[in-house]
């Protein structure tokens, strides 16, 4: 099997995952581990590779997300993964930009240090069936009424898996506000740069010495590529054939699923 | 400049152009019926995605125009025979009100997506519905892509964003059958039989009428009633073949000098 990615032997030394559609699919009752997933975390990390999950699940605060996943039997603490909220939160205290939030309920958390009074931009998630047309319209409202319209959007994302089928994820509705008011949206969390560095840097290694592995061909794997990691795209979670055929994109390889993808790099290893 | 043929048709925008509300502007009604005793034949082309044409032909009616429902040909008649000629069976996120213009079509099993102003059906759920189809191939169908709408509270979100955010999900771009695209135009003339040559298009609105209408080939005439303001004629290019006063005056001279 060709595995170019993992050449050359030795200089792979960490591992960038995505979370959903590569660990598991997101759905009701918490979701469902992809085969073969959890094994394949124990396996990188009893290889002595760094690991940090790099996600733009928006939909629930870091905290509660790990302990789902851990719940789910999944090696993983707080301290290794890299989330949307807590970076834009960064961003709104050095702009002093005080955001209407169009969330998921279960984030709000994640900006309870954040002033929200007399909003002068908004902050869009992943809000799930809180993107209704009133809240929607809420927040279409503050921005046209602002001189200097600021939308931070936590990814970018068309669409995901979920147990019960595709949907429609930040991005659609992020495009959509664009639109309507006839600006650009800011994101934060992939495929942002900052984003992917900022989790290279916290394993103290250089772009070319991580894999970033993931089932969006444009936000995980072109993103992870734009910053000079090697990545490969999964067969799992919202891949779809076409995905292989991608006009912009071509991953470095592309593979079933997680298990795979370590089954081959540890073989490349050394 | 090429020759032109010998005039067929007439369209004619309806709201601002030959009434505004419930008035009607002053000497349409005459200028009408002068316009039907000539050989053309006459349409009333409008965008509306919430009313449906008995609705439309009623007020006419009761202003005293003279007006058959079968001329009236709305941006929802263009998405109806859209969905005829395609033979799909449509997801209608329209207004209950617009439903009407639909009957007769099988709407079981959908296997396209039409989409007009229907804020009731923007929600999560029912978007999911419309953005699945669309991945598997079902064509998107947009009555038109207005950005927003005024409402006596405020501006409020339009068609428009949903589809751009379908658009950007699916990576498919919706087919807009209402006003100013050429579809719009030239399905109106398919049904009587001519080219765009051959007819002109009278309305209030610089880009949606005129600028439309040009685009895709026939003689635009700007009327100075209803949304029109001052400086509206250079808002297209070519600009607008004649600008008048109104109704009236836009069929005088094609009586006198396009016939």
């Amino acid at each position: 099997m060709m595995a170019e990615w993992c050449k050359p032997a030795g200089r792979v030394r960490g591992v960038l995952l995505d979370i959903s559609g590569v660990l598991y699919d997101s759905g009701e009752g918490g979701g469902v581990p992809i085969a073969g997933s959890t094994e394949a975390v124990r396996r990188i990390k009893e290889a002595n590779l760094k690991v940090r999950f790099c996600t733009n699940e928006t939909q629930a605060t870091r905290e509660k997300f790990v302990a789902k996943l851990q719940n789910l039997g999944f090696d993983i603490t707080l301290g290794e993964v890299f989330a949307p909220a807590p970076a834009a939160c960064q961003i709104l205290k050095e702009r002093g930009l005080r955001p209407h939030l169009l969330v998921h309920d279960d984030l709000l958390p994640e900006f309870n240090q954040i002033d929200q009074s007399n909003p002068n931009c908004v902050v869009i998630g992943d809000a799930a069936d809180n993107f209704s047309y009133k809240n929607l319209n809420q927040a279409f409202q503050v921005l046209i009424g602002l001189e200097k319209p600021v939308l931070l959007s936590l990814g970018r994302g068309r669409y995901y898996k979920e147990t019960d089928g595709m949907k429609l994820d930040v991005g659609a509705y992020m495009k959509a506000l664009e639109y309507a008011c006839d600006i650009e949206a800011e994101v934060v969390g992939k495929p942002a740069k900052m984003f992917f560095l900022s989790a290279v840097s916290d394993m103290s290694l250089e772009p070319d010495q991580v894999i970033m592995i993931g089932d969006d061909i444009v936000n995980d794997v072109g993103g992870a590529q734009q910053c000079g990691m090697k990545a490969v795209q999964v067969r799992t979670g919202k891949y779809r054939p076409c995905d292989e055929q991608h006009p912009t994109v071509k991953a470095d390889g592309y593979v079933d699923n997680l298990a795979q993808a370590v089954k081959i790099l540890l073989e490349h290893l050394h | 400049m090429a020759t032109r043929r010998a005039l067929k048709a007439v369209l004619v925008d309806l709201s601002g152009t030959l009434h505004i509300e419930d008035t009607a502007i002053s000497g349409a009604q005459e200028a009408l019926q002068k316009l039907r005793s000539a050989p053309v034949a006459v349409r009333f082309v409008t965008n509306t995605t919430k009313e449906c044409k008995r609705t439309l032909f009623e007020r006419l009616q009761k202003l005293n125009f003279d007006i058959h429902e079968e001329e009236i040909f709305t941006s929802l008649t263009a998405a109806r025979n859209l969905v005829e000629q395609e033979q799909v069976r449509p997801l209608l996120l329209v207004d209950d009100s617009a439903l009407e213009d639909f009957e007769g079509i099988d709407t079981s099993d959908p296997n396209a997506v039409v989409i007009g102003l229907a804020p009731q059906h923007f929600n999560y759920t029912t978007l999911n519905k419309a953005f699945r189809l669309i991945l598997d191939g079902a064509p998107l169908i947009a009555i038109h892509k207005a950005r927003y709408y005024k409402k006596l509270d405020g501006l409020s979100l339009g068609p428009g964003p949903f589809i751009t955010g379908l658009e950007y999900a699916t990576d498919v771009k919706a087919t807009v059958v209402g006003k100013p695209e050429k579809p719009f135009f030239l399905e109106a003339l398919r049904s009587i039989g001519c080219q765009p040559e051959e007819a002109v298009m009278i309305g209030d609105d610089a880009r949606d009428d005129v600028g439309g209408a040009q685009n895709a080939g026939m003689l635009g005439i700007l009327v100075k009633t209803g949304k029109y303001q001052p400086g509206d004629g250079g808002k297209t290019n070519p600009p607008p073949y004649l600008i008048c006063d109104a109704f009236p005056q836009a069929v005088d001279h094609i009586l006198k000098k396009l016939l």
